[in-house]
């Protein structure tokens, strides 16, 4: 067997999160208390390098490695740099929560890099195995992360429900997986490609397993009916456990759909697209409706996450390049734009307090006039309000679903948005027309969050001005 | 290939009566049990198959390690049965007409209509001397590297997440470290002799409690 | 290659015989005349005090979970084991990798004192 040094060249940035985890791992059993803060540097080091040496080995022809295990395209390239960038900025905002609560240990940053690394296997994989294996790596390290704070019955309960939902979607998606295979014989993307070319819609198999796929998909990304789990473990887990699997895994069930439906089964696009028109509806409607009446702000984000993957699920359900373009565009938007929301409340919290309900954002301009601006901004992204980016996103979703004629979808798109409108301003609402509590602390912040929370705020408004440099990545992914 | 098929039939009926015991025991301990027979005889099933290996593997990681995971994770809990058992008649009905659908369009989908004989014939015997072990390994380090990786960062991930939710530092803690014992030096380590005032014994019978009254 | 396997099928129905067959023959020959007293939990004389299933320590979990990892590690040996002369150097380091990422996760179990009672 010859083996060539050359194949290992596009996995540099997943060998990098390896090792920047194996070493923190390591190295926190024999750091002091005092250096802890060193974990935290190195994580971030590591996932720096690793986003360096994405675009390093990045661009070019699509590359087939590892015997059809693993490829290197245009969307792995795009979607790896976003998962580091919004892993990075995740790490950063979590660090003062953990340190106040004495829980800066290297497992955190361990388990963290781990399911980034889990994310970052599920996006470039080329096979089902490669893409089950990922996904299982990342949904071990978010379980453990959940439970992280092991004297927290919320979150041991929050882990539990986590753990056994997500063992079923897995379950499913396993189930559908193991069909495919009977069917086509092969479990390589391209080959079931192919296969699926051949057979086309005769074979009943085939439909079988992609019914129990779409289901594992939704549990994976929280879409309606599948979506049980998404606010309980919101409301119950530690809120930088929260950040952490609330935005870039996103990005992975995005990929994990587009490797499964497109990759593999863009022959059977008929059968699946009235699927996710369901899954979408549904998300649309619950998500919104339900958010309105939430008082704990953990949970009305998580509502709101689940009316955002029915518009992920628009794009994707178009069936055409541009609106998988326009999909993968409104994940990473969202991605960044739930890192903020999560950011600022853990900006908001201290020792001993977490920032939960929506009472605790009132008067935030009196406390800290940025930081408001800057949720502020994340809100008007999530509702959809011009010039943030989080307009420019629907947008497209919606221009690519009226583009194969189903108006009405997109008009029940616009409908529930401008429902869900509703509770994003009245975030803006406590923000600046509420007077803060009378014990509020005025808030302390370190210089590397304002940092980071500035880049986050005005990304959401740059993008939304100039949105042509990523929409240009997108759609050079889907040609 | 009648023997084999009586032996089929044999395991068959073990594995489901094992299965259909599981999830009707009232003892937890019981019903782990029985998983480990329903394992057992799913192993020689796949032997049947000639998946000797796996059929290995089931055992020496399911019953060996897994089912003794199982048992201790039954007796960590403490589990009420009643209280579990309330519910189970309500939903039984919607249960097993679940069950049921998913069990039609099971057969419906992976019965002879779509996986007969017809589409899949069955393979020759494998020779006395084949080894699927063999293939196994040659798949799994050459083309199945990448997963097989993989599947090491996930075993890692295991422990990590095990020892961090569960390791626990005692602090009633009295037993002492052998290797702390055997690297105590002649000298200060082993005795310290220290100079103290001297302590009169107080007179039988006088508590502290009214010595102190009388002299305030 | 199931003829291999002969020799286990006998071996398992004996075993079954030996373990099934005392007792078997115990229910059968042995004479029983239970009454209430005779079926009733005691403790040395005392009524029971208390159920007799204690609850486990969290730490035998631990010790469980921590073999199983190193269970499965030997079942991806075996198959390399048999193949290592066929596949030559590129499996050994293949094999180097993967233990070198569990080694990791031992130094750290090691160090964390997960492997000692107390």
């Amino acid at each position: 067997m010859s083996f060539d040094a050359a194949n290992l060249l596009p996995i540099l940035p997943e060998i990098a999160v390896l090792v920047t985890a194996s070493t923190v791992l390591v190295l926190d059993l024999y750091l002091e208390e005092r250096n802890k803060g060193l974990n935290h540097s190195l994580s971030l080091l590591g996932l720096v390098v690793a986003l360096l040496l994405t675009g390093f080995v990045g661009g070019g022809e699509t590359q087939i490695l590892f015997d059809g295990n693993l490829v290197r395209d245009a969307m792995s390239d795009l979607l790896k740099g976003a998962i580091l960038v919004v892993s990075l900025l995740a790490f950063i905002y979590a660090r003062p929560w953990l340190k106040d609560r004495g829980m800066l240990v290297g497992e955190f940053y361990v388990l963290g890099l781990l399911a980034v690394l889990g994310m970052l296997i599920m996006v470039s994989a080329n096979s089902f195995l490669t893409l089950y294996l990922g996904l299982e790596l990342q949904a071990l390290s978010l379980y453990a992360l959940v439970a992280f704070e092991r004297d927290s019955k919320r979150g041991a309960e929050a882990a539990m429900k986590y753990f056994v939902l997500g063992a079923l979607g897995s379950g499913m998606l396993l189930y559908g997986i193991s069909m495919v295979y009977g069917a086509t014989g092969s479990i390589e993307l391209g080959p079931v490609a192919q296969a699926i070319a051949e057979q086309g819609m005769s074979n009943k198999v085939l439909v079988f397993g992609i019914v129990f796929m779409v289901i594992g998909i939704g549990f994976k990304f929280g879409a309606v009916p599948f979506h049980m789990w998404v606010p309980d473990i919101y409301e119950g887990a530690p809120t930088p456990a929260v950040l952490i699997l609330g935005s870039a895994p996103k990005i992975a069930a995005f990929a994990l759909a587009v490797r499964i439906l497109i990759d593999a089964m863009q022959g059977l696009h008929a059968d699946w697209r009235d699927m996710l028109v369901i899954l979408a509806v549904l998300s649309m409607g619950l998500g919104n409706l339900v958010a309105i009446a939430q008082s704990n702000i953990k949970r009305m984000l998580a509502y709101s996450t689940i009316s955002h993957v029915g518009f992920i699920f628009l794009g994707l359900l178009a069936g055409s390049d541009q609106g998988y373009a326009a999909a993968m565009f409104y994940s990473i938007v969202y991605a960044v734009m739930a890192t903020g929301a999560f950011g600022i409340l853990i900006i908001l919290s201290r020792t001993g307090f977490d920032a939960e309900r929506l009472e605790d954002l009132k008067g935030l301009n009196d406390r800290d006039p940025w930081y408001a601006a800057m949720m502020a901004l994340v809100m008007f992204s999530m509702a959809g309000v011009p010039p943030t980016v989080g307009f420019m996103a629907k947008l497209l979703v919606l221009e690519a679903v009226v583009r194969i004629d189903m108006v009405w979808l997109a008009l029940v798109a616009v409908f529930f948005s401008i429902i869900g409108a509703f509770y994003y301003l009245r975030v803006v609402k406590y923000i600046y027309f509420d007077k803060p509590a009378e014990d509020a602390p005025v808030l302390a912040t370190t210089g590397g969050v304002r940092v980071a929370m500035t880049f986050n705020g005005l990304s959401l408004l740059a993008l939304g001005m100039f949105p042509a440099a990523l929409l240009t990545l997108c759609q050079s992914a889907f040609v | 290939m009648g023997f084999e098929k009586f032996l089929f039939y044999v395991f068959a009926l073990i594995t489901l009566w094992a299965a259909g015991m599981v999830i009707t025991r009232r003892n937890p301990v019981h019903a782990v049990l029985f998983l480990v027979l329903a394992f057992v005889s799913s192993a020689a099933l796949w032997v049947l198959i000639e998946a000797e290996f796996l059929g290995i593997v089931l055992v020496l990681v399911y019953v060996g390690a897994v089912m003794v995971l199982f048992l201790f994770v039954v007796m960590m809990l403490d589990v009420d049965l009643a209280a579990l058992r309330a519910g189970f008649i309500r939903a039984l009905p919607l249960g097993l007409l679940v069950a049921g659908v998913m069990a039609v369009e099971i057969f419906l989908i992976v019965g002879p209509a779509n996986f007969g004989l017809e589409a899949f014939p069955p393979p020759d015997a494998a020779p006395a001397d084949a080894t699927n072990t063999r293939d196994l390994g040659i798949l799994l380090y050459s083309i199945y590297i990448y997963p097989v990786e993989i599947a090491a960062v996930i075993l890692l991930v295991a422990i990590v997440a095990a020892i961090r939710l569960t390791l626990r530092r005692r602090p009633d803690n009295k037993s002492v470290d052998p290797a702390r014992q055997v690297r105590v030096k002649k000298g200060p380590d082993r005795i310290r002799l220290v100079k103290m005032a001297p302590e009169v014994e107080e007179p039988f019978g006088a508590s502290p409690t009214t010595e102190s009254g009388e002299t305030s | 290659m199931l003829d291999n396997y002969l020799p286990i099928l006998i071996f398992i129905l004996v075993g079954i015989l030996v373990g099934v067959g005392p007792l078997a023959l115990g229910y059968l020959l042995g004479p029983r005349r239970p009454d209430a007293e005779k079926d009733s939990p005691y403790e040395c004389g005392f009524e029971a005090f208390e159920t007799a299933r204690l609850k486990f320590d969290v730490r035998f979990y631990l010790v469980a979970i921590l073999f199983i990892v190193f269970d499965l590690e030997i079942a991806f040996l075996f198959p390399w084991a048999i193949v290592l002369d066929e596949l030559g150097i590129f499996a050994f380091w293949a094999m180097v990798v993967f233990l070198g990422i569990l080694v990791v996760g031992f130094i750290y179990e090691w160090k964390k004192g997960a492997l000692e009672w107390e």
